[in-house]
């Protein structure tokens, strides 16, 4: 264990704010129009991220196994939602099957990698529990958001091309195939990209962190392998998942597209 | 006795009226023309056949069993529809062609080479080949392969949208000649094209 990075003094903190100058500058310079946009979003981030440290701290303090489980499903809830707001899809239809989708994908990821990869005494603590369970379930999140929407909105630019597999004898399964492999590929391909770069072009923020935090380069780059493996497990579990929960939810008895999905 | 039968059909799409008592009767291995301005719904007495949209009123029929959620699967299965603007998607030509048969309810269907080949040569796909991809081919050549698909199923039924619209006169006189030779086939066309019209058809005219 090599000793953690320096604890930042709430002053120092503050003085990290005086970067803004120059993006602030730069924005008021070129005329960007974007400074209020800039400074909402930085407080944001400050706002949620102080709530969440409180949060974590009480759940480090209590660290009792089901509200760590309580709280990795309140996660699970939100992802859901985020989803559900980006993919142009009609929330009544889709919110359920979209929730029991990341609940047993991204569920079952994070237990095997905490039970099985990482195999400590207990598997319910909030060090493991909350803290890997948001780190899968944010990183799964784009993904899986690409993924739903690339092969619903394929599936109402193409109509055409899924009634036709349908008059070719495909059944709604079938016939929705060619588009759920498209999506699937949408949804992967960022992320292969991602991981065939990983190291070279920049260090992810896990292991950043953990390094940061004490644990050594070694142990940190093989939480790193062992998350982006649990990643990618969730990812296609989630999507695959989803799109056979919504699969029949989206179609008539006849396997038409249902319009009203749509927003 | 009647491969297809509409029974006073209604049918409106919004607040839009398209079809109103709409009635027509092609016996086995007849052959149906509809014609009439666009927007009369002449795509639409297609997709009605096909299942894909519902009547308000009235029945499909077809081979003596009217249309419903349960048997419309198996309906389907005797019919090959061709329409004017294809969307196959990506991919290779074959592997299309392929995935189609390997439909479960294709199975029993033999998947030959040899004749996909001959229909590519018939139909004058100069330089195309089974091995081209869907996304580089073109609007007319899409369509050649989806009538090369539609002929390879073998279904007793071809519901024939406008196919011939984006093709030559050479290769219009060559379809429109080979979908008539085939005596058994029940066809319902939609074309404005001349070729069909010099054959003695049937003929349905819708207004509005």
């Amino acid at each position: 264990m090599t000793e953690a990075a320096p604890d930042i003094t709430l002053i120092r903190l503050l003085l990290g704010f005086a970067l803004l100058i120059i993006p602030a500058g730069l924005s008021w310079w070129v005329r960007l129009g974007i400074i209020r946009k800039m400074f909402v979003s930085t407080g944001r981030m400050t706002a949620q991220l102080f709530l969440v440290s409180i949060l974590l701290i009480y759940l480090f303090d209590i660290d009792n196994p089901y509200i760590n489980t309580a709280w990795v499903i309140i996660m699970i809830i939100f992802a859901a939602g985020a989803s559900m707001m980006s993919s142009g899809l009609r929330f009544r239809h889709f919110f359920i099957p979209i929730f029991a989708s990341y609940f047993l994908g991204a569920g079952f990821s994070l237990l095997y990698f905490i039970g099985i990869v990482v195999n400590p005494e207990r598997l319910f603590t909030a060090q493991l529990l909350v803290v890997l369970g948001g780190m899968l379930l944010g990183n799964s999140l784009n993904s899986v958001i690409i993924g739903i929407s690339h092969f619903y909105q394929a599936l109402k630019k193409e109509k055409k091309r899924y009634h036709y597999l349908l008059s070719l004898g495909a059944s709604i399964r079938e016939a929705q195939m060619p588009f759920f492999r498209e999506a699937v590929i949408a949804a992967m391909r960022p992320f292969l990209a991602n991981m065939a770069t990983m190291g070279v072009v920049f260090l992810p923020g896990m292991m950043t962190g953990q390094i940061l935090g004490g644990a050594s380069p070694d142990t940190a780059i093989k939480y790193q392998i062992a998350i982006m493996l649990a990643i990618f497990t969730s990812v296609t579990l989630s999507i695959s998942l989803s799109l056979f929960f919504t699969a029949r939810k989206g179609f008539d008895e006849y396997g038409v597209l249902k319009e009203e999905l749509f927003k | 006795m009647s491969m297809i039968e509409l029974q006073n059909i209604d049918l409106s799409v919004g607040q839009r009226q398209i079809l109103k008592d709409v009635s027509l009767q092609i016996a086995k291995g007849g052959r149906l023309l509809i014609r009439g301005d666009s927007g009369t719904g002449k795509s639409t007495i297609l997709r009605l056949i096909l299942g894909l949209v519902q009547p308000d009123n009235g029945r499909v029929i077809i081979d003596e069993e009217v249309q419903n959620k349960h048997n419309i699967w198996s309906q389907r299965l005797k019919m090959a529809y061709v329409s004017q603007d294809m969307q196959l998607g990506r991919g290779k030509t074959e592997s299309f062609i392929k995935e189609v048969f390997s439909y479960r309810n294709n199975r029993h269907l033999v998947y030959d080479r040899k004749e996909l080949a001959k229909y590519f040569d018939l139909f004058g796909m100069n330089g195309v080949g089974p091995e081209h991809r869907l996304e580089d081919l073109s609007g007319g050549e899409l369509q050649r392969v989806a009538i090369i698909t539609a002929l390879l199923l073998k279904r007793p039924i071809y519901l024939l949208d406008e196919i011939t619209s984006a093709l030559d006169a050479n290769l219009k006189a060559k379809i429109t000649g080979h979908f008539l030779s085939m005596k058994n086939a029940t066809l319902v066309i939609v074309s404005h094209d001349q070729h069909w019209y010099e054959h003695d058809i049937q003929t349905l005219t819708l207004d509005s």
